[in-house]
């Protein structure tokens, strides 16, 4: 996607106001030789503060015969003469005119203090009209939109002559950005399909200002009678078994090539395009009938074992929910480490059949909500192709699972008063620790069953949202609306939202129990409480 | 912003009263810097901007580290409590920079369970804790589109592809099968320019070149991540090879960096072997920001499968030895420079903080506050920072190492580092001439190197077989 160059646009046409940020007056050599410098108007100036309307105003002086407007008095005076209507020009110079700058009305724009002010009248109303004003100047050719219908019409000249437009809409400046862009976008797949392995450059809508590569390309198609580039149908193909149209000198690598590859090295080679059809077909079946399509994931992937352990469990979320894990659990078991984290979630989520059912109930619920999403297409996407399985489809749960445990693991701790309980960092007896993660479980369903949205308020100083707050919680904040305490309360430091200063590090503690309910008002769901379920 | 102008002198009034909070620890602090010593004089980045602040995040970093360490819960709740004060997620560069550290920092504590407090916390959880935290930046799966204007918006990956490009058009001249084994991170997304520059400037065979291109099926998932299989993503540079005239086959092999891509190494050896004619292929080695990813420690590296070799070079130098007994026309080795590579946590952090600012200060350059591809892009060097931090062992990847270490390495394995061609440095400039005016390139003996505001960044380098 091509930047939007609006800004640089509008600051080139300011960029002599943002230099000038000091005000002291330069020289006066220098001051002679620049036009009205913007910014440092001459402190005896006299300031001038337009309205808006005036600013805006185009053709201001009207010529009451034929209703021609003008921008400038002088011009429709000229004007008038042909008119042989009583006219009357400026004269220059009756001594040292009053100089003028003028101030930009709005008031929190920098130019709107006389002593940022600008030094001509065409300045002014640019900078009002690109700055505060509406972009009403659309380029036809691409999405640019201007305000100033000057600056619409310099970028009319250039726009197209120095881009490179996609089939698809998108403009690159830039030669490389669009060849890389076209080699993975969709357009080119279909014209190749659409011309039937004709070389594409032929009609390609490539704009080339150097025209660099249409010659040598249409040169090069002349000399490759002898390998024909092949249909597309049987490229897709070609590679696997051997590559016939390929010139027979190099039909015996290639075919080597690709047989060294097949058999059994777990190599992967790039097959047809029934592909996408095949997972389109899957991705129906999950949404249909989730546990058949969890059974049939597990058998593509040789994991029977595992889904048929947890599909035993009941619940049909929990089942798809086990055999996903189960899958990738296979696939990964070249890294003993990962191995066992999943393993961990499958257990996991295997004791927590218990709360499925209130769960599984409400929409916001993190399980159902993992299994429903488009996570469903990335993960059956690529039908039996073992790559795929690498990718992770079990984050989202597995955040959300850790999650709700540290949520009732946060409500627990912060019940106790002492000091760095307070902080959210009490001491749960390790003794107990089996027992102790049962009972975060507990904790866990009776937090699903309360209302979902409560869980991101729970002591995480973070405002509650549902699903999207749970997520926000584990990768952290998105810039801009989250309160800054946000990485603290991850780890469970209660402040409370209104960001308790540092002096009041120790009285605050106190404060920090409040955490769990004050800022978002948790409402019914006290730290007690949930300490008391644990 | 209002609320910006309000917060803002908190910081300030925890600062002033920070000394006290230090005294208060005074014993712990001293204890620890003497049993764990940190190079003392570590050079500061000069363009960190507000130097003292600067100074003054990483120094409580470094303490938090410390405290975290030495399983100083107090203190280090304490300091993490200060800097997520001075460091919100949305402030500037370095404030956002600190709070990656800072995230980092609580995710390490919390997994290492090296701190008793925490470690209460974290027993009971430890293993979802382990992938929470894992997962506590939220990594975008580009879409091949979204990715390839991604790497588009920045020479940081654009530097190391223009200089690959033109010394690898060099070096493949009159071969009509040319082998590009693709060793990058971001999933082969120079390739369309390459086969694009083979297409318009290869004149000299009569026939149009054929191009293999093999490409490693990493099972890891490192940012940036691509939501498309290799095999579509093949089909599409297949596609795209076809309509510049040029017919190519792709291959992917499922390989890991943890085993020196072991199994790559091996198919093509198997390859050279079996069909002595592969040997007139022109083989070109290119890895982009990939090769940090091997063990470089031995002891990580000890079970690895060479380890039956006499074992006086780690994993990573053993891979380099073992690419050149593929005996390649070119090798090109583009990576960050940067010393990630230490054991101690506090080297590292230092390290990895003077030298992660540059992606933070160059964002505001490219992309707008607020939009998704910053968010997408901060993410990706949250994701570098926790590596470096929180993780250990083979989880730990991000291990760079600053150029001179791997020219050193490069020599060893017997390469001779060549040249960057005119040709390549008016293609690196030209590109750079379309991003901003802090990025600038310098060349080193033969290597070229990207520099933002005069750092040193990436450095690339080609090399022949000696």
């Amino acid at each position: 996607m091509p930047l939007d160059l609006d800004n640089s646009s509008t600051a080139s046409g300011e960029a002599s106001i943002s230099s000038s940020g000091n005000q002291n007056p330069p020289p006066k050599s220098i001051a002679k030789k620049k036009r009205n410098l913007p910014g440092m108007p001459d402190p005896d100036a006299e300031v001038i503060a337009l309205s808006p309307k005036t600013l805006m105003a185009t053709n201001r002086f009207v010529c009451e015969i034929c209703q021609k407007g003008f921008q400038r008095d002088q011009n429709l005076q000229l004007h008038r003469r042909g008119h042989n209507l009583p006219w009357k020009l400026r004269q220059r110079s009756n001594k040292e005119v009053k100089k003028r700058v003028y101030v930009c009305p709005e008031s929190t724009c920098v130019h709107h203090h006389p002593s940022r002010a600008l030094g001509d009248l065409t300045g002014i109303k640019k900078h009002f009209c690109r700055k505060h004003g509406e972009k009403k100047w659309k380029c036809d050719k691409c999405a640019k939109k201007y305000a100033v219908q000057s600056d619409w019409k310099a970028h009319s000249k250039v726009c197209g002559s120095r881009e490179y437009k996609c089939d698809c809409g998108a403009l690159f400046a830039r030669r490389d950005s669009f060849i890389t862009h076209r080699a993975f976008c969709d357009v080119l797949t279909e014209a190749t399909v659409k011309v039937q392995g004709q070389p594409e450059n032929q009609n390609q809508p490539e704009v080339n200002p150097k025209s660099e590569s249409h010659p040598k390309a249409q040169a090069a198609d002349s000399y490759s009678a002898p390998p024909p580039p092949p249909p597309p149908s049987a490229a897709a193909t070609a590679v696997v078994p051997a590559p016939v149209s390929a010139p027979p000198a190099l039909t015996q690598s290639a075919s080597v090539l690709s047989s060294s590859i097949l058999p059994g090295s777990g190599k992967l080679i790039y097959e047809s395009k029934k592909l996408p059809e095949t997972s389109t077909q899957f991705v129906e079946e999950t949404k249909a009938t989730p546990a058949a399509a969890a059974t049939a994931t597990a058998g593509l992937n040789g994991s029977c074992s595992c889904s048929s352990s947890s599909s035993s469990s009941g619940s049909t979320s929990s089942c798809v929910f086990a055999s996903l894990f189960a899958s990738s659990t296979a696939s990964r078991s070249l890294q003993p480490s990962h191995t066992a984290v999943f393993t961990e979630v499958i257990t996991t989520t295997t004791r927590a059949d218990r709360t499925v059912d209130l769960a599984s109930s409400s929409a916001t619920d993190p399980i159902s909500l993992c299994l429903s999403t488009n996570n469903g297409s990335s993960l059956f996407g690529t039908g039996g192709q073992e790559r795929r399985q690498y990718a992770q489809p079990s984050q989202p749960s597995i955040s959300a699972t850790a999650l709700l445990q540290k949520a009732a693991q946060m409500g627990a701790t912060a019940s106790n008063a002492s000091l760095l309980r307070g902080l959210g960092l009490g001491i749960v007896p390790s003794s107990s620790s089996p027992s102790q993660q049962d009972n975060m479980h507990w904790c866990h369903g009776q937090l699903e069953s309360e209302t979902a949205s409560f869980l991101p308020g729970l002591g995480l100083g973070l405002p509650s949202g549902g699903g999207s707050g749970l997520k926000e919680l584990m990768m952290g904040p998105p810039p801009g609306f989250v309160p800054k305490q946000t990485t603290l309360d991850f780890l469970g430091l209660g402040m409370a939202a209104g960001g308790t200063p540092l002096s009041a590090l120790i009285p605050s503690i106190g404060n920090g129990l409040d955490m769990a309910t004050s800022p978002y008002g948790g409402g019914e769901i006290s730290g007690n409480d949930i300490g008391s379920s644990s | 912003m209002m609320q910006f102008t309000e917060t803002l002198p908190q910081p300030l009034h925890q600062i002033t009263s920070f000394p006290n909070l230090f005294t208060m620890n005074k014993n712990q602090i001293q204890r620890t810097t003497t049993t764990r010593p940190w190079p003392a004089g570590f050079p500061t980045s000069k363009s960190l901007g507000n130097f003292g602040d600067t100074n003054c995040m990483e120094q409580l970093l470094v303490h938090c580290a410390n405290a975290i360490e030495s399983n100083d819960a107090t203190l280090a709740q304490q300091i993490l409590w200060v800097l997520n004060n001075i460091a919100p997620p949305d402030g500037d560069s370095n404030q956002r920079l600190t709070c990656a550290f800072l995230r980092a920092l609580i995710a390490r504590a919390v997994k290492s369970g090296t701190c008793k407090m925490l470690a209460a916390m974290g027993a009971a959880i430890n293993a979802q804790y382990y992938s929470c935290n894992h997962l506590a930046v939220d990594n975008h799966k580009f879409s091949v589109i979204e990715l390839a204007s991604y790497v588009d918006l920045t020479p940081w990956h654009r530097f190391g592809f223009a200089a690959a490009n033109a010394a690898v058009l060099e070096a493949v001249e009159g071969y009509s099968v040319i082998h590009i084994v693709d060793l990058s991170l971001t999933h082969c997304m120079q390739i369309p320019t390459l086969i694009d520059a083979i297409s318009t400037r290869l004149e000299s065979p009569p026939l149009s070149p054929r191009l293999k291109l093999t490409v490693a099926g990493t099972i890891e998932d490192i940012p940036p991540m691509l939501d498309l299989s290799y095999e579509e993503l093949g089909s599409k540079l297949v596609n795209f090879a076809r309509s510049r005239n040029i017919s190519l086959d792709f291959t992917v092999i499922p390989s890991s960096h943890a085993d020196g891509f072991n199994s790559l190494i091996e198919q093509i050896r198997m390859q050279h072997l079996v069909y002595p004619e592969t040997s007139g292929e022109a083989l070109v080695i290119n890895c982009q920001m990939m090769l940090h990813h091997i063990p470089e420690d031995q002891t990580i590296s000890s079970n690895n499968p060479y380890s039956f070799v006499e074992s006086a070079s780690d994993l990573r130098s053993l891979f380099l030895k073992s690419l050149r007994s593929l005996d390649p026309t070119i090798v090109i080795l583009v990576d960050e420079d940067a010393d990630l590579t230490s054991n101690n946590l506090v080297c590292r952090l230092k390290s990895a903080f003077n030298y992660l600012w540059i992606p933070y200060d160059t964002v505001d350059t490219f992309l707008p506050r607020g939009s998704k591809q910053r968010q997408w892009y901060e993410a990706d060097i949250c994701w570098k920072i926790e590596n470096v931090i929180a993780h250990e062992g083979l989880q730990r990847v991000e291990r760079l190492e600053p150029k001179s270490r791997w020219v050193q390495r490069m020599r060893n394995a017997n390469f001779r580092g060549v040249n960057f061609g005119e040709e390549a440095v008016s293609e690196v400039k030209t590109m750079l001439d379309e991003h901003a005016a802090g990025w600038g390139l310098k060349k080193e003996e033969d290597d070229l190197v990207l520099t933002w505001k005069g750092h040193n960044a990436v450095f690339a380098s080609a090399w022949l077989p000696a």
